[in-house]
């Protein structure tokens, strides 16, 4: 099927959304709460496009809506880029102090009135990547609570998980670095509770907690796992390659 | 001679929050001891709308109907009007339009207007009683279709009504139907709405508790004629009547085979489930709901497949709300055309409305689509409490906007609402007088969506919250005249950028405050000065020493000691210690007190 993106004629078999199509041309959509690999959840709204479907206009978040043939998308209209303004400066007034919106401002040249800055502002702009990263790995231990301008994202009431794993992966997905993990002494503490980390037999660096290396473990159904860091692990197969390699040339 | 006499005792809310259900009991204790003179037989019934006045008492076949009745009036309608037929004047509806009492209320002004179809029973049938809907005509038309035994004709006959969603969209039912019931699967459901949240809004509530039955039969028949064998009823936490009154209906309906399997004899089965909601009000909107059902957080998911193909649980899913479904059994029992002969082109059959504020008559009121504002607020509504002047109405909840007095002609459908910007919502008609501040009124239902948006949307939680602040701000006097076009512009891209429709729609009360009544905002940011008196900071009092006759009523008045003066003797009032309450100047009955902006230097 073919796609008109500003004016120019795309091709796409049809099982993508508009954005995985405009990543995949290399046309820019600004979007934070889009990660390949997980389910679009169209939190952010930064994606949003305006689609002409049938000589009806409407305006739609990228990420989830599926392309269609014959469908006109524009990316860049006056109206799309001064949404696009008045969501940043929103995300602005939400986390004033965050490294990565002050970014984002400056990129789009948005001067947000500081007056209505939130009372209660952090570095979290509730995109949900987090949950969706903990709920993908299967743990689901954190998840959105609560609604409206008092929603955020917590483990139940609150208190230390037990479904937690300690392995940090909302963190690393996380578009705002608003997740605080502390690695200290080798313990790591995420989400109000602390674990143990693990040393990899290799190096000796802590690498991951205890319980992710179990989980790992129990996924795989497999006990005997080597305890290596992602570094060790790269070098020790590197080797392995090169080892069997050897024998063919 | 013996005579049969019916009591029918309106236990709606209202009515029960003023000790309704103490009189039902006193009146049965009291008939069952007494020396019968005459075969008498109490029954408790759903809201008969006019809750301002209950609670409400009605005597047939008299047509006796008497209003704002106390548990002491019990023996004397006893021994006047059921012993002596006899009518107590002093209880009957004092008609404010007429001048005079009546002693039917369907002659009153609040009631002849009216037209009743979804509320058609409420009032007249004791709501636990299945037997009391099967006297009037109740699973008629499910017994109907049963034995015609051609679903087709069904959804042709709700699509040729032209009855539309009464949630608030107006989205064609039969259109719905048509959809869901063209798809393979063969696990199919069918959802009531009974989420009902916009403030000021019963009218969902009231359908639940008094006419139960209709809802299930509603549901039942939409069932056989898409395919669907389960229906689920999902009910705001908020509603215990209603979840008991439902569930006592779907008790009886299975015992009496109008649900459960093989209903009526007729093959087919069909059952429903009472889910109870959370108390969001966002799980009123389609999507939130169904994953609520399902368990799950109740954020709304985008509609880019519609729920007639992947709803509940990603099947094909009808989802209606309560005064749709009560529209449904007597459509099919009289068919499309009688139907389509009430209301307007486009715009089929009646509407309920629950009218509040300040309107002299507020209750429940079914009117034909295209009855205009006016005739609901003054033939109806009976006007303005105190005959103050009217400044507008506020429609549809939180997702409406706010209509002026310029528009009071507008005809209350779908479209006409729609194209003034306001919308029909669910049915919530909020009245305001001079006394309501049109800036505050933009700032409640901001707090409430920013409590009650589920806050996925960066533009619906944010936006909202911002427009909040704003707003604040502006009834505070920190207001600044740029902040009303930021407000504009934030709400434009909440409207395009928010996924549900509780997001689109939630900048409405702001942006149609701003449209009509601009001048207000202007006058709280330029002369800080709320003229409703309503913003405290932007409000004061002053008493006028040419006029100032010294009667100390307004010193009497104060409530925090704030006016001194002498008797006959200029008073004056303490602007430090003055609350701003507007006491003194109800009170003063010469006038002489004065509201103004606020004060320099405040």
């Amino acid at each position: 099927m073919e796609i008109n993106i500003d004016g120019k004629v795309y091709s796409s078999d049809g099982n993508e959304t508009i954005l995985e199509l405009a990543l995949r041309k290399g046309i820019e959509i600004p979007h934070l709460c889009y990660k390949s690999g997980f389910e679009p959840i169209g939190r952010c709204r930064m994606c949003l496009v305006e689609v002409i479907d049938r000589k009806r206009s409407k305006i739609v978040s990228s990420c989830q809506f599926p392309v269609k043939d014959g469908i006109e998308v524009r990316t860049d209209t006056e109206e799309i880029k001064a949404m696009r303004k008045d969501i940043i400066m929103l995300l602005y007034l939400k986390s004033p102090e965050n490294t990565e919106v002050k970014k984002l401002a400056a990129q789009y040249g948005v001067a947000a009135p500081l007056r209505y800055v939130d009372d209660t502002s952090d570095d979290c702009i509730l995109c949900g990547l987090c949950v969706e990263a903990c709920k993908t790995l299967g743990t689901s231990a954190i998840s959105m609570v609560g609604r409206g301008t008092t929603k955020k994202v917590s483990t139940p009431y609150d208190d230390e998980s037990l479904d937690c794993i300690g392995c940090n992966s909302c963190a690393e997905v996380c578009p705002t670095n608003a997740i605080k993990t502390v690695d200290k002494d080798g313990k790591r503490t995420i989400w109000n509770r602390t674990f143990d980390l693990v040393k990899c037999e290799i190096c000796g660096k802590y690498f991951t907690t205890e319980e992710t290396f179990q989980y790992v473990e129990k996924s795989l159904n497999d006990d005997h796992m080597e305890r290596i860091c992602d570094t060790c692990r790269k070098k020790k197969t590197a080797i392995t390659f090169k080892e069997s390699f050897k024998e063919i040339y | 001679m013996m005579n049969n006499k019916k009591i029918l005792v309106c236990c709606g809310t209202g009515c029960l929050a003023n000790g309704a259900y103490e009189i039902y009991e006193k009146l049965k204790y009291l008939l069952s001891k007494e020396r019968i003179v005459v075969e008498t037989e109490v029954k408790p019934t759903g809201c008969n709308g006019l809750c301002e006045k209950g609670p409400v008492v009605k005597i047939l076949p008299d047509e006796i109907s008497y209003f704002k009745v106390s548990i002491e009036d019990v023996e004397e309608i006893i021994e006047k009007t059921i012993n002596n037929g006899e009518v107590i004047e002093r209880l009957l509806y004092y008609d404010t339009n007429e001048n005079k009492r009546i002693v039917n209320h369907i002659d009153a002004s609040f009631y002849k207007h009216q037209h009743k179809i979804a509320l058609r029973n409420i009032g007249e049938i004791d709501p636990s009683k299945i037997e009391d809907y099967l006297e009037r005509d109740g699973y008629k038309a499910l017994r109907k279709i049963l034995v015609e035994c051609n679903p087709k004709k069904v959804v042709d006959e709700v699509l040729d009504s032209g009855l539309r969603g009464r949630g608030g969209a107006g989205f064609p039912t039969g259109l719905k139907w048509k959809s869901c019931a063209q798809q393979d699967e063969t696990t199919k459901y069918v959802i009531c709405n009974g989420d009902e949240g916009d403030p000021g809004a019963f009218m969902d509530r009231s359908i639940m508790e008094g006419d139960p039955n209709t809802i299930i039969e509603g549901m039942a028949i939409c069932g056989y004629s898409v395919g669907a064998g389960k229906g689920f009823l999902y009910i705001r936490d908020e509603y215990q009547l209603a979840r008991k009154n439902m569930q006592i209906a779907i008790e009886s309906a299975r015992e009496h085979g109008y649900l459960g399997e093989n209903i009526l004899k007729s093959g087919f089965d069909f059952d429903l489930e009472i889910v109870r909601g959370g108390g969001a009000f966002v799980c009123g909107e389609s999507s939130a709901l169904m994953e609520s059902i399902e368990g799950k957080i109740g954020e709304p998911k985008a509609k880019f497949i519609r729920s007639v193909e992947k709803g509940l649980w990603n099947k094909p899913t009808i989802l209606n709300n309560v005064e749709t479904w009560a529209n449904v059994p007597i459509i099919i029992q009289k068919g499309a055309q009688w139907f389509k002969s009430m209301g307007t082109e486009n715009n089929s059959g009646t509407k309920v409305f629950s009218l509040v504020g300040k309107v002299k008559n507020t209750g429940l009121v079914e009117v034909p689509m295209g009855t205009s504002l006016r005739e609901l607020v003054f033939d109806i509504g009976g006007g303005i409490i105190d005959d103050k002047p009217f400044k507008g109405v506020q429609t549809g909840g939180p997702s409406g906007g706010c209509i002026p007095k310029e528009h009071m002609d507008v005809k209350l459908d779908f479209d006409s609402l729609d194209k003034i910007g306001s919308m029909m919502g669910s049915g919530g008609v909020i009245v305001m007088d001079s006394d309501t501040c049109m800036v505050e009124i933009a700032r409640y239902y901001m707090e409430f969506l920013a409590e009650e948006s589920c806050g996925k949307c960066t533009t619906c939680r944010e936006g909202i919250r911002t427009m909040l602040k704003i707003l604040t701000n502006i009834t505070e006097g920190k207001g600044e005249m740029e902040d009303i076009d930021l407000l504009i512009e934030l709400g434009k891209t909440i409207e395009n950028g928010s996924l549900c429709g509780l997001g689109k729609t939630a900048p409405n009360p702001v942006l149609t405050t701003i449209k009509y009544f601009r001048k207000e905002y202007e006058e709280h940011i330029q002369n800080r000065k709320c003229t409703a008196g309503v913003c405290r900071a932007l409000t004061s009092y002053q008493i006028q020493a040419e006029t100032c006759i010294g009667c100390g009523l307004c010193k009497r008045k104060c409530p925090v000691d704030a006016i001194s003066g002498i008797a006959k003797e200029l008073h004056i009032i303490d602007q430090e210690k003055c609350i701003k309450c507007g006491e003194c100047y109800k009170n003063c009955p010469v006038d002489s007190i004065v509201r103004g902006g606020a004060i320099h230097g405040d």
